[in-house]
This record gives structure tokens, sequence and C-alpha cells, in this order.
């Protein structure tokens, strides 16, 4: 078979974010303080979707012994299979970073022969890439569920960042859609994943010759919208992730229905919207000081359609409003429906020159659309808050409270 | 207010700053700007003083290395007419050293740091979209055509990246490109300019990444607005991936 359809039919096939190539690729652009690479993660295009292409984004196979109902390559469907030599993979990924086409490669593949006879494939591919051609940028290898740890030591010893997918939120839809994977063989390779970095972090401290081990750290990823699960089980599922298991990054990829198979619902286009909001919920997990119980509680378990995460928590809670600007502190201020982190820290940084006019805050950036509901400047309000919270609702979605640019959705949003 | 002029060189304008701090002058009450030919002069006229230009910075460096920085951004961008900006914000500068950035409020510092942040933006874009083509003999080559006066920056960011191969940048906007022999970074004019042959792999090699490009995006996805936000029209003249769309 020829090379450039081997390259149509595998990154074809890693695109679809329902399969072993998964990643919310849009955010996965490297991010290192070391070596050659800059501060912030540097995207090379943008897909015709306006997703930011980083990284050859490629599977090594799509031959799969595995039959996971959500996925395009999975054994029973009838597509074309191709699979790679670690060669090709090598020096495709050389001419690509040497016409600065990518930062580097991101290697994923389906159940070929065995877990550990595809990832034995894999990481020689990253080996030969360090040893060999001394390549220097970035290598995400994915870690097939059900692979030997020395294989899993192996991939975090050559790759910048290795991530096992979790693939759905809960171990029941897990067995129901992915019968051959078990919860057991995505959660050892994680934990042992956590062990090896936290053992290397250790080790560099006294010496800086130790080897590095996924510098970059550990991400996964899951389906959203494939399975019942409400967001609050998913975003406790992420909480758990971040704090017990140390990860860097939980990605949510938007069900895109390729197979009809009656174990999967039907949807008349991939839950976008759905997706964005978990995203947003997820920064206040990370980011805001916000706990999935402040988001989401077990009466509301899924997230407003109409409201971001953090003005639909601000309208439950209008006790905490408004927060005056000039004297709030930094975790106040992220609490600010519109506020975000450079929002914060300008306010900060100006405020000590002189008090902040409602003018200044213009000036200084901060988008006012939704903040100035919810805040005063030094004891004067913007608008006249209205402590209804019915009608601050009716007014943030009527007026030019409500966000501009939406992503393509499913269900208008309806006056809540 | 206090009207002065200067010859419209940036050392020129430097030297302008220093002097006029130095004449004790309060900068929120004084314009500078460059000298128009015009019969009637609004204004005095301070002359290049280049000692006194290197005076200033170095002071400013030991001051506040972060608004250095900032200064450095923002001639990148080669803004015209904010002359009496800058003025004030060096001044400010030397006030409130580093955290002068953050006096957004401040109508000079909001310009400048604006300036400065655009030039930012449209380096790092270019470390991304910056592409080399394989040359009949080897070298590689890389063209652009930046707002920004970005081929310093980004000619060092690539001394590190690619430091095996050797390659010229050139920004045919300014005629003006970057030389890596492998070992040293050089930086010159051309102005005549002609694209030599491309190698034979070069062809191949293409047709693979535009294939890429092209099967990577989901169908059920596509969004060629957020595309052409993220990446807008005027940076894909160079792009492979965008050659006969
Ligand atoms: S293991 Fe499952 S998700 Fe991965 S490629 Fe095979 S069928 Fe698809």
């Amino acid at each position: 078979m020829e090379l450039q359809e081997k390259i149509t039919i595998l990154s074809g096939a890693a695109r679809y974010d329902a399969s072993c190539a998964s990643s919310g690729c849009s955010n996965d652009t490297p991010r290192r303080g070391m070596g050659n690479t800059s501060q912030g993660g540097i995207c090379h295009s943008w897909a015709d979707d306006g997703r930011c292409i980083s990284l050859l984004k490629i599977l090594l196979s799509n031959d799969c012994r595995y039959d996971c109902a959500y996925c395009v390559n999975r054994s029973s469907n009838p597509v074309p299979r191709a699979s790679f030599t670690a060669r090709e993979v090598v020096d495709l990924t050389m001419e690509f970073y040497r016409r600065n086409y990518i930062e580097g490669l991101f290697l994923s593949s389906a159940v070929n022969v065995s877990p550990d006879h595809t990832m034995e494939a894999m990481v020689r591919v990253a080996e030969i890439l360090r040893n060999e051609e001394r390549f220097g940028g970035y290598i995400h290898l994915k870690i097939i569920p059900g692979s030997s740890p020395e294989l899993v030591r192996r991939a975090g010893l050559a790759a910048d960042r290795i991530s096992v997918n979790i693939e759905l939120p809960s171990s029941e839809s897990l067995k129901r859609l992915a019968p051959q994977k078990s919860k057991e063989a995505i959660l050892a390779p994680m934990k042992l994943i956590g062990a090896e970095a936290g053992a290397s972090l250790a080790e560099r401290r006294k010496s800086r010759n130790a080897p590095r081990f996924a510098p970059a750290g550990q991400s996964t990823q899951m389906i959203i919208g494939a399975s019942p699960e409400t967001d609050l089980q998913i975003l406790r599922l992420s909480q758990g992730l971040y704090s017990r298991m140390n990860l860097k990054r939980v990605y949510y990829s938007a069900f895109v229905p390729v197979n009809s198979d009656n174990r999967l619902p039907v949807l008349s286009a991939p839950p976008l919207l759905r997706e964005h909001r978990l995203y947003q919920a997820d920064w206040l997990l990370r980011f805001y000081g916000f706990s999935a119980e402040e988001i989401l509680s077990d009466d509301a378990p899924n997230l407003d359609e109409s409201f971001d995460p953090k003005t639909a928590w601000a309208l439950r809670n209008p006790a905490f409003f408004p927060v005056e600007i000039n004297r709030a502190d930094y975790a106040t201020l992220l609490r600010v429906p519109g506020i975000g982190v450079t929002s914060a820290r300008r306010i900060i940084a100006a405020r000590r020159f002189a008090p902040i006019s409602p003018e200044g805050m213009k000036k200084i950036g901060v988008v006012m659309k939704r903040a100035k509901y919810f805040i005063t400047c030094s004891g004067r309000p913007f608008e006249i808050i209205d402590q209804q919270p019915a009608r601050l609702r009716q007014r943030l979605l009527l007026g030019d409270g409500s966000e501009a640019k939406l992503p393509r959705q499913l269900v208008l949003p309806g006056l809540g | 207010m206090n009207k002065y002029l200067y010859d419209g060189t940036p050392e020129g304008l430097v030297s302008a700053i220093a002097a006029i701090l130095d004449s004790g002058e309060n900068p929120e009450k004084t314009v500078l700007s460059v000298r128009q030919d015009t019969l009637f002069e609004e204004g005095l006229f301070l002359r290049t003083d280049s000692a006194l230009a290197e005076a200033l910075f170095e002071r400013l460096r030991q001051r506040a290395p972060d608004a250095v920085q900032t200064l450095w951004y923002f001639t990148m961008a080669e803004a015209d007419g904010l002359e009496t900006s800058l003025l004030r914000y060096v001044a400010l500068a030397f006030e409130h050293g580093d955290r002068v950035n953050g006096y957004l409020t401040h109508a000079s510092v909001k310009a400048i740091v604006g300036t400065a942040r655009k030039a930012g933006r449209e380096l790092h874009r270019m470390k991304g979209l910056l592409r080399f083509e394989q040359l009949r003999d080897g070298t590689w080559l890389a063209r652009m055509e930046p707002d920004c006066n970005v081929l310093h920056p980004l000619a060092r960011h690539f001394s590190r990246r690619l430091r095996g191969q050797q390659w010229f940048i050139y920004d045919v906007r300014r005629r003006s490109a970057a030389h890596w022999n492998g070992r040293d970074l050089s930086f010159g004019t051309l102005e005549q300019f002609s694209r030599p042959e491309l190698s034979e792999e070069e062809k191949a090699v293409r047709q693979m990444w535009q294939s890429f490009f092209k099967t990577i995006a989901i169908p059920e996805r596509k969004n060629p607005r957020l595309q052409k936000s993220n990446m807008p029209a005027k940076y894909w003249k160079y792009l492979t991936e965008k050659q006969g769309e």
C-alpha cells in the first residue's frame, strides 16, 4: 500500500474522538518548560473543523481485534485496514518536524494482535526517534489498556506525555460498550504511571541526571454522550482523577455517532454544547477553586445549557454578590461571572495605583457583559442590581449578558 | 502643553525621551512627535544623542527589566504616533518599576502594553505558522510577511529548534533575512529574491502533509469560521497545507 494511502486511513481513523486515538486535540498543545520548546503551547495549523493542529496525530494501526461499540475501527466494521512500520512513522515525524509542520508526534493504535504486541511497536517508534534520530520534539504515547508494566515504563521514559483513556465515565458503561476493556486494565497503568512519575521526580531532586518519566504528565479522556452518566458523575470522576491520581488534564469528547448499534443512543449531532460546558466546569475545578458539589447537586445533576457553570452558580448564590472590585481578594474576584484569571490579575495590579472606576474596568480589558450584574466599583453598582434571581436570569439571557458565540448546539437555550 | 520634536529614528526617540526626563519637565504635560517638513515647526527640536539614549536604557534595565522587555516588543510592532505615550510610559516605569505594566487604567500604559502584546502574539503565532521548504542543495527556506518585525526573535527560536539544519528565514515585506549555518545566526537584507528550486523529496512530503491536514478534520464538525479566526487568511499565502485549495 502507498504511504499516502496509509496516511489517509490512519489519520482519518485518528480524528474521531471516540476511538483509541482520542484526545481533546484542540487543547492538547504541548507545554513544557524545558529544552527547545517554548513555554506556551504552539499551534501549527488549524484544521477545517477549527481545531488546532500541533502534533502528527496518527494511529500505528487501525486493524483492531476489539469491538468497542462507539469506535469506527472496531473489528466488526467493514473499513479499510492499514498499519505503519515503525520506520514509516519515524520518517514522517522527522520530515514534518523539519518543515515546522508539527511540534511532535501523538501516537496511538488499535489493538493489533495483543495489547503487548501493539504497545511494544509503539514504544519502539518513540525509542527510535529519541535514540537514533535524536529527536527533541514532543512525543505523546497512548497506553493500550492491558499492556505490561514493563512497556508502560519504557513508554514513560521515551515520551513527554503518556495517557490511558478512561473511555467512559463508569465501569458499567465500559462493560456494556467496550466489553474487552476492563476497568482494571485501565486503572492499573494509570496508577503505575502516577507512581513512576512521582518516583522520578523524587530521584531528580537528588540527582539532575536521573531519568525523566513522562515530564509533561498524564492525561486521560472520556466520551460524552454515548452512555447515560450525569454531568455530576462525570465531574466527580474528574475531580478524583485530579486530586488522587494527579492527572494533568481530563479531556471530554462529544460522542460522534459513527456506527449504528442498538447499545448506542441515537443523536442528531454530537453533543458539542455539553462538551463545551464540561470543559468550562473542568476549568472551575482546576483553576477557580470550585468543587464538583458546588457546581452541581443531586437535585440538578446536569450543567445548564443556557448559562456557563460559573454564571449558573452565581445565580444560585445571590448572597455572595455584589463583589466590590476594589477590595475583594483574588479568590473572590474569580467567582464573578465574566472575570477570569487574566482579568482578576489585572484588577489587582491596576488598583494598586488608584481605585478602579467603571471606565477603568473597560480600559484594563475586563469584559463587562456578564460581570456588570455582579459587582460594585467603590460602592457604586454598574447596573441596578436586581436581587431577584428570576429577573436577573432573564436579563442575562435576553440582554447582552449571554455568550456571544456558542458552539453549534442541539437544543436552543430556553428561558429558564 | 510643552511640545518637543525628534528626527524620527528609534535612537532619536530614546534620546529625546531621556532629554525630556532629565529636564524635569512633567511628562503628563508634554507631547513628543516626529519633526515634519513643514515651514512652521511647532515645538522644540531635540538633537539625537546616542550616549544619552544608551544611558537611559541602562538605567531602565536596572529599574524595570520587564518594561525594557515591553519596549523591545513595542518596537517590533513598528507603530507610529505613540511617542507621547512612550514618553509617559517610560516616566511611569522609572516611578513604579516593573509594576508599571499593571497600570492599565493609564491610557499611555495601555497603549504601549497593548501594542507590545500584539507583537508578542504575532511572534508566538509565527513560531507555529512558519513553513520551511527543502531546496535542491539541501538547505531550507521559510518565507513570511508578518505585520510586526519578528525576524530576530523568531530566528533565535529556530536556531534552537532546527539547529541541525541550515536555513534561511526571509521576511518578504521588509526584504530582510536570517541565516543559520548550523552554528551561527546572521542577519541581512536581500534586494533581489527569487525562490530557488525545491528538492525532489519536498514535493512528496508536501503531499503527505496535505493529505494529513485534510483528513484530520472531523467532517461532522466542519467550522471554517473558527478556522479563519484562529488562523487569519493573511497567513495562508505561505502555508503548505493551504496551497492549491
Ligand atoms: S480498542 Fe476499541 S476504541 Fe480502540 S481502536 Fe479498537 S475498537 Fe476502537
